[in-house]
């Protein structure tokens, strides 16, 4: 059993006998009111998504599952191929329902695979990491006010919004949660 | 060029002197009250924190931080005060983090005599266009500006829940108006577990954000000491929407002693199942003499409305030391 209170993005609990994964969860104690966590949860199998209210102190039934480590090989039209690093086992997952992990996702790089009863149900992407600029446009002379910004791509087609002096080549640290740049990485 | 802290610092005192101004220009005199309190009025809903003062000599006394300034400040407005208003430093515990949630927090409190809680919308709808004007917020303007809408529970419930909340009057029919709509209500025992759910789940999520929103007429089943509309379901009562953040709470504050005496009696009870205790007010019920006129009191997230005004999305936007980098270890706020 987990609190609701204690479940955060990215937990795993189970509603009716189905896997869901917490994808928003709200802190909400109304002016006069109980205090509350306001979840959004998307089912594993079927991708169905359910809103939920639960008082802070409910117990919910969490999901055991295992994390492996993956290289992550290719994507097709349709899925995702991975292979674990322990038993060279190699599987696929579904890129439905997962479109917007594809810009994260470097070829031969490690991940974490979450498990539940033997099928890989979710991708587990660092909340950091660190991409290779791949496009960038130089930026114009006399163009220097505070905070301007300009589009550059990375390796894997990942747009990001970056400060000017960022160029070809450069190696920058991105937040894969907000997908904002951090900081420029000296290699 | 100014640093982004000396920015963010000048953003803030900017902020609190207008609300000032405000009040000020308005007739309000500003008070302050203790933050630690021997006792407070018991709310089942906020979890508290605990010290001790320790006497020369003797033993320790508890002692509590204020979540409001409410039970000093009644007694200001009992004792003859007029208007007044406040902004203090409240603290309740056990929040869960989150943007819209810190420990320690600013409240603005004001209180007018002579008036309910709808001309209260208008001292609101004053402050924010004062606000406005004094800090540009720019394209956001549209978002803040008044008139407020105006929307009561019922019609929201009906609206976007398709519940007939006056029909809703018991545990059970609140319960299944809420699970006939689409929302889990297992773990609700009583009604206001079972509204709050509902309205959390079903309505809240869809109310309007073009403009700031004051909802109206809570159900009387709510605890509070706002002022029950007579023969209605319904208490004096609004709260005020901004951007989808709850920001204010408003009341025709009850001054019956009968009423208050009650109210403290079965919150007193309901507060057996918190996880902190602590003394209660007992003076609270007859605080105001039976000849006191009407009055509206209002309770206003400082910090929320600041957060709103400056565009950020998070208190951390605004405060400059917000208690997760506080407990985290960090020393700082980020230049």
């Amino acid at each position: 059993m987990i609190k609701a209170s204690d479940v955060a993005k990215g937990t795993f609990i189970l509603i009716n006998n189905q896997p869901h994964v917490c994808t928003e969860r709200d802190y909400v104690n109304p002016g006069k009111g109980s205090a509350f966590v306001r979840l959004k949860l998307k089912n594993i199998k079927t991708g169905s998504v359910l809103r939920q209210t639960n008082k802070v102190q409910d117990n919910l039934e969490d999901v055991s599952v295992e994390y492996h480590e993956v290289q992550f090989l290719y994507a097709d039209s349709e899925n995702y191929a991975f292979m674990d690093t322990k038993t060279y086992e190699q599987f696929t997952i579904p890129i439905e329902g997962e479109e917007e992990k594809r810009d994260f996702l470097k070829d031969g790089e490690n991940y974490q695979i979450v498990f539940w009863e033997q099928t890989p149900i979710d991708i587990k992407l660092p909340t950091k990491m660190v991409f290779t600029v791949s496009e960038a446009e130089k930026a114009e002379r006399g163009d220097t006010v505070s905070g301007a910004t300009k589009v550059i791509t990375c390796e894997t087609g990942l747009k990001v919004k970056v400060p000017l002096f960022i160029k070809q080549g450069d190696r920058i640290l991105i937040n894969t949660e907000t997908r904002e740049y951090q900081e420029r990485v000296n290699s | 060029m100014e640093s982004i802290l000396r920015q963010r610092v000048m953003r803030r005192a900017r902020f609190s002197d207008s609300v000032r101004m405000y009040f000020r220009t308005s007739g309000y005199a500003e008070v302050d009250t203790p933050v630690l309190s021997p006792f407070l009025i018991p709310e089942p809903a906020i979890e508290v924190f605990r010290t001790e003062y320790l006497p020369p000599s003797g033993p320790a006394r508890p002692m509590w931080l204020a979540p409001s300034p409410e039970l000093w400040m009644k007694r200001l407005l009992a004792a003859g005060a007029g208007d007044i208003f406040q902004i203090s430093r409240s603290f309740r515990n056990c929040e869960y983090g989150g943007p819209h949630h810190n420990p320690e927090f600013r409240l603005l409190e004001w209180y007018t005599v002579g008036t309910g809680y709808l001309d209260s919308i208008g001292v609101a709808e004053g402050l924010f266009d004062h606000l406005i004007a004094q800090l540009v917020p720019g394209p956001r303007a549209s978002l803040l500006a008044p008139p407020f809408l105006r929307m009561t529970m019922e019609e929201a419930f009906f609206r976007y829940a398709d519940i007939d909340l006056a029909g809703c009057q018991d545990v059970l029919s609140m319960r299944a108006a809420g699970e006939a709509n689409g929302a889990s209500m297992t773990g609700a025992s009583t009604w206001e577990q079972a509204f709050h759910i509902a309205f959390l789940t079903l309505v809240e999520p869809r109310l309007p954000r073009e403009r700031p929103l004051a909802l109206l007429d809570y159900p009387a089943l709510v605890p509070t000491t706002a002022r029950r509309r007579p023969g209605t379901p319904w208490a004096e009562r609004w709260e005020l929407f901004v951007d989808g953040v709850e920001i204010a709470n408003c009341y025709t504050e009850e001054t019956d002693p009968a009423a208050l005496a009650l109210l403290v009696q079965d919150e007193e009870e309901r507060r057996h199942g918190c996880r902190t205790s602590h003394e209660i007010d007992r003076g609270f019920a007859g605080l105001f003499p039976p000849d006191f006129p009407t009055c509206s009191g209002a309770a206003l997230g400082l910090d929320r409305l600041e957060m709103v005004f400056a565009g950020e999305k998070s208190l951390e936007g605004v405060i400059f030391f917000p208690f997760s980098a506080i407990v985290d270890g960090q020393s700082g706020t980020e230049a």
